[in-house]
């Protein structure tokens, strides 16, 4: 399941489990090449909690979360950040990733 | 379909070096050339305006010399005597451009024969010298080879500053002479941003290429050869998240990878890093050097403000020459020196190039001094600082080091090259150090690297200055146009084959460029890109070099497909900003047009060359053919 949400969104989460929170810029070929990835996997793993949130519009979330560029992948489990991924990756590299929190 | 892609397809310069060779010995074949009527052949393999190539036959073996007269008067003749042979090549090398050079070629019995060879005038944009200060006695019949770091070329000048060799490819970074009087440098075909070129070639005076070394992971940088002849040069793993921290040993007959090193074994990576470090290039290699006595590897890295030594074998690490500031207290127990002697004048060097081992087992490099620290707060500005070349002597029992020698210290940020560079090592007491990348912006060293400063800004000036020391006397220096990578002393002729006949080879492989695996949703349309994407694909023996202007944020994709297959190739459109920039060579003025080389390897088969923008897919009607 990929979900689109905000700062307010965020901080109101049920962070109990593995999730995946991308951030992205509506500017960046990166990320929309990663939305793809993401659809793809989600497609094998629609379970699995994915949010997306745009870089631009959520200054201070991303500052408290030490995100300093996009896109980023924050692979978290019950609401600790356990790996982070840096710029576009291809699926084996994010598969791997979520399964390491599962 | 209305045609606003461009396509261009080119052999490989050695193969187009070939075929000109074969035109010409045809051409001298069709008639009997004496010394009294030689065949001449200006520019003879394509790239060198200020050369050519003499071809006769004599009725019995002879050795001929060639003088090429010096433009004032006799002091300044070039003149090689060549082999004694019947049939004679001699390449006539170190011409004036735009005039009429006189040539001479002469027998022992006294026979002799003056030609002359009117050059062309050199493109509009070489590098020009702007002042030289040496004598013809000191430089004999030398010359100062310089190479480009960013779109200008190899070029070499005379004492009086005079360009007397020039090659119009843009080859790159390193270059050094082969014991067999050869030249090696990099390779002016692009692979990689920032400045990554498919190999190194092996080239002679005239241009002429013999062998290009292909790298998996490309080319950058330097390289050394071994007394066995084969090539130590740096490279690095593409497959992986860092960059310019491995080296190779190749075969210098068949180019195949012998050995490799890589650094990530014996460095931590998160550590002591310069001002212009970052996670994908911690280390940023600048040179490698091979010490027989010691059978051990010197690296310079230029992020981590280290000289790195390691055991050949087996790449153990021995010592490392730097700042200890930041680095764990275990390392440096184990692998620093403790500065001794006049500490007073004692400087550690930072983001250094072009380390060396003399031969007493000192060490020499080209302290550039960017930063000048370790720590954000204690930087140093470029127009505080100085860059400046340096000998230590190192005792690796103690763990001393004493700094014996410095020069550039003195002229301040006017020697400040906060990028590239070198030094030489020719005798106790005589050294090179070539500050070749210094720039200037209203008249203070500039706070960007000379690949980002723009050259026709009247308040910029991008200069590169070369001196020779000899026993505290400095009796060269040249001032030059432009930024060059590295300077070497080399004389034109050398006395081993100046030329020898037959196709050149392309030896070792370029890597299957990555693929992405996934795809996006694109609807075909049956058109070519708009013109503004300005889309030009260059094909060559091996690969295709892709270009295409996208604006920032666009989703873009190669598409190579035919009925059976298809393969996919992101390009990433996004701004990038590059901490290093050693050769400007590959950067475009508009930083939305972009490249992406696509290698053959792995391909086979004709290919439709489509193209992923946003949502539409388009032909760009050309076809790919791999072998």
């Amino acid at each position: 399941m990929i979900q689109e949400i905000d700062t307010q969104t965020y901080d109101q989460l049920d962070k109990s489990g593995p999730m995946l929170v991308e951030f992205y810029s509506k500017t960046c070929g990166p990320c929309k090449m990663l939305a793809f990835v993401l659809r793809d996997i989600d497609k094998t793993l629609p379970d699995f909690k994915m949010y997306t949130i745009d870089y631009d519009e959520n200054q201070e979330l991303k500052e408290r979360l030490g995100v300093k560029g996009f896109p980023t992948i924050l692979l978290m489990k019950d609401g600790r950040e356990m790996d982070r991924l840096a710029g576009l990756k291809q699926k084996p590299v994010i598969k791997k990733a979520i399964e390491d929190i599962l | 379909m209305s045609q606003k892609v461009k396509y261009t397809s080119s052999e490989h310069l050695i193969t187009r070096q070939a075929n000109a060779e074969k035109e010409f010995l045809a051409q001298f074949e069709e008639n009997k050339y004496t010394i009294d009527n030689p065949f001449v052949v200006q520019n003879p393999y394509l790239i060198n305006p200020l050369c050519a190539l003499i071809l006769f036959h004599t009725p019995r073996e002879t050795a001929p010399t060639v003088t090429v007269c010096g433009k004032r008067f006799e002091r300044e003749d070039l003149r090689h005597t060549f082999a004694a042979d019947t049939f004679h090549k001699l390449p006539v090398l170190g011409l004036y451009e735009d005039f009429a050079n006189r040539v001479i070629i002469s027998l022992p019995d006294g026979t002799e024969k003056e030609i002359v060879i009117q050059t062309a005038k050199l493109p509009q944009d070489v590098c020009r010298c702007l002042n030289i200060m040496t004598s013809a006695d000191y430089m004999q019949d030398n010359f100062m080879f310089l190479t480009p770091a960013g779109k200008n070329l190899p070029t070499a000048y005379d004492y009086k500053g005079d360009i007397r060799w020039l090659l119009t490819e843009n080859t790159m970074f390193d270059i050094k002479r082969a014991a067999n009087g050869n030249l090696l440098t990099g390779s002016s075909r692009f692979c990689r941003m920032p400045y990554n070129s498919t190999g190194l070639v092996e080239l002679d005076m005239l241009g002429k290429i013999y062998k290009e070394y292909r790298l998996p992971g490309n080319y950058h940088h330097d390289q050394f050869e071994m007394e066995d002849g084969n090539l130590l040069v740096l490279t690095q793993d593409f497959h992986r998240e860092t960059v310019e921290d491995m080296c190779v040993l190749i075969d210098r007959n068949t180019g195949e990878i012998l050995k490799q090193w890589d650094y990530t074994t014996f460095l931590p990576q998160d550590v002591a890093g310069s001002g212009s470090q970052d996670a994908h290039d911690w280390f940023h290699n600048n040179s490698v050097w091979y010490d027989k006595a010691t059978h051990s590897l010197t690296f310079s890295g230029r992020h981590q403000d280290a000289i790195v030594n390691i055991d050949f074998d087996s790449g153990k690490l021995n010592w490392i020459i730097g700042d200890p500031e930041g680095w764990p207290q275990d390392m440096v127990q184990k692998y620093f020196f403790t500065p001794v002697g006049d500490v007073a004048n004692f400087d550690w060097q930072y983001e250094q190039h072009a380390a060396l081992i003399c031969p007493n087992g000192d060490v020499m490099c080209f302290d550039n001094g960017q930063y000048r620290a370790k720590k954000k707060e204690n930087y140093i500005k470029n127009r505080d600082n100085f860059s400046r070349g340096v000998r230590y002597r190192i005792d690796t029992e103690k763990m001393e080091i004493e700094q014996v020698w410095q020069y550039g210290k003195e002229r301040g940020q006017e020697f400040f090259s906060p990028y590239i560079c070198n030094v030489e090592f020719y005798e106790e007491g005589h050294y090179m150090v070539h500050s070749g990348g210094i720039g200037f912006k209203d008249g203070y060293a500039a706070d960007m690297l000379g690949p980002f400063l723009d050259a026709k800004d009247p308040a910029v000036a991008l200069r590169s200055v070369t001196v020779e020391e000899k026993d505290g006397t400095v009796l060269y220096e040249l001032e030059t146009e432009g930024n060059f990578y590295r300077a070497e002393k080399l004389s034109i002729y050398h006395h081993g084959e100046n030329l020898c006949f037959g196709p050149g080879k392309l030896l070792g492989r370029l890597d299957v460029t990555p693929e992405f695996d996934t795809v996006p949703d694109a609807e075909p349309v049956d058109a070519q890109p708009d013109a503004w994407h300005n889309i030009v694909i260059e094909e060559d023996e091996d690969r295709m070099v892709f270009h295409g202007r996208f604006e920032r944020g666009t989703l873009a994709m190669i598409c190579l497909e035919n009925d059976k297959e298809s393969h996919h190739y992101f390009l990433n459109t996004s701004a990038s900003w590059h901490l290093a920039m050693c050769s400007g060579a590959f950067l475009e003025d508009d930083d939305r047009d972009i490249k992406m080389n696509i290698s053959k390897e792995g391909l086979k088969g004709k290919f439709a060359v489509k193209i992923i923008i946003n949502d539409k897919k388009f032909d760009t009607g050309v076809s790919f053919f791999c072998p």
